[in-house]
């Protein structure tokens, strides 16, 4: 029984898939199943449904996450009534979303459910808040759609991370793709005494000197960040984003001499390409984290939706020699 | 007129309803759409169930009950479309049926703390047990909600071998039937259980508006604690000890600057206010309105003491760069509302509030205009307050004079800055017909070009 030993050691876990089809509702099953087995009180919601998406992805979509007796799940109004397990409703949420309010259920007896839940990862701290007030011991967000906000370590305490086929059908850009974002998520965390000065800055671009005092660079968002980069590194060559880590800050940055350390608040943060990122640690710069993401596993999916199909073991050994990582094909451990 | 179009003519309003804090977004509504009355006795009433409602919130001895109602408030949702399907005979799905078990569930919870706290008489709320006892079958007690097994007894026996057949993955098949079958039973239950609630429809719309109402009664309360609102007293005129402008205290609170309360009395007729610039005129006359539509709103004032009157409405002729949106000048959007204002006040008794009349056109139709809207204004019923910076009107009518600039006033050198803490706001009864003329010296305090004001001294003088 991979990995599941370790989710227990967490109170929240996400399941982030790098595209759609990678296998995340055969692993959020797969953990489901298993964690029922160990007689744990789950809760699970999921971030990511909007409005449009509704119709094209939703209209034809069958309930296919299974919960067991006792789960608390959230789900919006549309999608609890079309649910295939008997549950009873605890709690529904004042605001409406597109598929009418937000419910909270108990399950009675175990069967299908369709997941629709939060539209922030604000909201999504808030019904893990709920949960945990409901004795549940483990709360698990299902990822939507390429989102990976929810794995921030701010939501989650750790993560799941969900490959296939449907990234690319060639195994190296598979594996290419897969690194960048593993490599990510894997940066190194700063020091508790930078941890803790850094942690209330909620805006801006800092420098942190030798004595470690921090500077407010005086820039608001580092979209606006115009030609003076050379000027950013007045005070130090350690930096501070607050927001996002965008291509442009690194293209900025990367031409500047070697030895600069960029901080961002975690990997979620990060929006840079993976050509720019190399780039950057390439002329010696390097890039650290305020918090770091528990990754737990990585699954793979060997099937893609247009019909790929990679060989499972070889190339689970393949990523798994890439990310120094193991790497589980869910299906094959079922067997 | 209900708050919520109040408010739009009124930004004072708009500031004092912004500032309460309501636990449901019903709570708000119920402000939104609550009227602006002419009735004594009603509005008698109101402030009596908010005094009633002030003394309970600060009775040490019921603060858990106080609490505890404020948590059921915090769960109140607005059920107006389910409630209005209830109405319809539209059958209700589970979701809909849990929100009515539940709205029964906190207010008879609600109406626990209520009785505790005293305050039965303020705030019924209908009695729902019987909703209750239909929605909780089994007798939980609590506000969850399914369909539960005891409504039918086919429910139990197959609900037990879909629970085998799930946790064994049983035969799909077999598994899909149950369903459909389930979800047939659950239909029909939940068109029963519509149908046995639908009589209790209008008492449930009542449960939902006493609950959004009661928030909105512990909003006024708590407003009135936090900033010492006044009980108005009802007699034939207006007389206000320190009245303040909660918009402009609050704003000037945090700028570090001073703000002065004002003694007022008016009568019916006219009260010319006179003053020089910057003398807190206008501010005047919006303090006064907001503060008499606060009271016929069923709010305590802001001031010390406060003697109000019933009008039948609060109208106003305040410019503000609305009328310039509206496309017409500030001359033609001004003499609209003011000859407005004069046609209802044959039929009305209003609080009229007119911020300098005719500034915007020539000194000697603008003076002659003045002096007829006094002249029409002083017999009616209307209580009628006009800020002006003319003199030698020659009417007979009240004038207050704010006592304005005083120099030597603050211990400081006079700067633009300061200018705000050499001014005595407070109102002087004026007997003579002129007004006061502080705009050069005003102008040169705030550092206006030296040449401009002597040649303007040198016209007067000629």
């Amino acid at each position: 029984m991979p990995f599941v030993a370790d989710i227990l050691k967490h109170r929240s876990l996400s399941i982030v898939g790098l595209e759609k089809n990678t296998g995340k509702t055969v692993c959020l099953n797969y953990i489901l199943r298993r964690l029922n087995e160990l007689r744990v009180h789950v809760g699970v919601t999921s971030i990511g449904v909007d409005g449009e998406q509704v119709d094209s992805v939703f209209a034809t979509a069958k309930p296919e996450i299974t919960l067991y007796e006792g789960t608390h799940f959230i789900t919006s109004e549309k999608h609890y009534l079309v649910r295939q397990a008997v549950s009873e409703l605890v709690a529904v949420d004042s605001r409406r979303t597109s598929l009418g309010p937000l419910v909270t259920a108990r399950v009675l007896v175990p069967g299908k459910v369709l997941l629709s839940g939060a539209a922030t990862t604000g909201a999504l701290r808030e019904q893990i808040k709920a949960f945990d007030s409901m004795g549940v011991d483990l709360s698990i967000v299902d990822g939507a759609l390429s989102r990976l906000s929810l794995a921030s370590p701010t939501v989650t305490e750790a993560m799941i991370l969900a490959t296939g086929a449907a990234v690319s059908p060639n195994v190296k850009q598979l594996i290419s793709k897969t690194k960048h974002l593993y490599r990510l998520v894997n940066l190194e965390e700063v020091d508790s005494a930078t941890q803790t000065k850094l942690n209330g800055i909620e805006s801006g671009l800092w420098a942190i000197d030798e004595q470690g005092t921090t500077h407010d660079l005086g820039v608001q968002s580092v979209f606006l960040l115009g030609s003076e980069s050379g000027n950013l590194l007045r005070h130090e060559t350690t930096l501070f984003v607050a927001g996002a880590v965008s291509d442009r800050l690194l293209k900025l940055l990367t031409p500047q001499k070697s030895g600069i350390t960029l901080i961002a608040r975690d990997f979620t943060k990060i929006f840079a390409t993976p050509e720019v990122y190399t780039d950057f640690l390439r002329r010696g710069h390097r890039m650290q984290v305020l918090q770091r993401s528990k990754l737990i596993a990585v699954t793979l999916n060997p099937t893609s939706p247009q019909g790929y199909l990679l060989d499972s073991k070889s190339t689970c050994e393949a990523l798994s020699e890439a990310l120094q990582t193991p790497v589980y094909d869910v299906k094959q451990i079922e067997q | 007129m209900k708050i919520k179009e109040l408010i739009k003519q009124d930004a004072g309003f708009q500031y004092v309803i912004d500032s309460m804090e309501f636990m449901s977004s019903a709570g708000r509504r119920a402000m939104l759409n609550s009227e602006f009355s002419t009735d004594a006795d009603a509005l008698e009433g109101e402030w009596n169930r908010l005094q009633a409602t002030i003394d309970a919130m600060q009775n040490a001895d019921t603060k858990r009950s106080y609490t505890d109602l404020r948590h059921c408030l915090m769960q109140l949702h607005d059920l107006q479309g389910t409630l209005a399907s209830l109405g319809s005979h539209t059958t209700l799905n589970e979701v809909e049926l849990f929100e009515i078990k539940n709205l029964s569930h906190i207010s008879t919870a609600a109406a626990k703390a209520i009785a505790e706290l005293g305050l039965s008489p303020a705030l019924p709320l209908p009695d729902t047990t019987e909703v209750f006892r239909l929605l909780d079958p089994d007798s939980t007690g609590i506000a969850n909600f399914y369909i539960y097994d005891s409504y039918d007894p086919r429910l139990a026996p197959l609900r037990r071998e879909l629970k085998a057949l799930q946790e064994h993955d049983g035969d799909a098949g077999r598994i899909g039937q149950l369903l459909a079958e389930q979800s047939d039973i659950q239909n029909r239950l939940c068109t029963m259980l519509s149908d046995q609630l639908h009589p209790w429809t209008e008492r449930l719309v009542k449960t939902m508006e006493q609950m959004a109402y009661a928030d909105f009664l512990l909003a006024k309360a708590e407003l009135a604690v936090r900033w010492q609102l006044t009980r108005p007293h009802l007699t034939e005129s207006i007389h206000y000890r320190s009245l303040w402008n909660p918009r402009l205290k609050h704003r000037n609170e945090e700028l570090g600057l001073r703000y002065q309360p004002v003694d007022i009395a008016l009568t019916n007729g006219v009260t010319l206010i006179t003053g020089a610039n910057m003398a807190g005129k206008t501010v005047l006359l919006k303090s006064v309105g907001t503060a008499q539509a606060m009271a016929q709103c069923g709010f305590y004032v802001p001031a010390e003491s406060a003697d109000t009157m019933i009008f039948d409405a609060v109208v106003k002729s305040i410019g503000d760069e609305q009328d310039e949106m509206n496309g017409l000048s500030s001359y033609a959007s001004e003499i609209i509302k003011i000859s407005d204002i004069v046609r209802r006040s044959r039929e009305e008794r209003m609080l009229v509030l007119i911020d300098e009349p005719a500034r915007t056109t020539n000194p000697i139709e603008g003076k002659a205009l003045v002096q007829a809207i006094i002249t029409l204004m002083e017999p009616a019923a209307s209580t009628t307050m006009i800020t002006t910076h003319y003199g030698q009107l020659g009417n007979g009518c009240r004038r207050l004079r704010v006592k304005g600039f005083v120099e030597g006033m603050e211990n400081a050198p006079l700067t633009p800055q300061n200018i705000n803490r050499f001014i005595d706001y407070s109102l002087t009864e004026d007997q003579s017909d002129n007004v006061p003329h502080e705009a050069l010296r005003i102008a040169s305090i705030l550092g206006c070009d030296e040449q401009l004001i002597s040649l303007a001294q040198e016209n007067i003088n000629h």
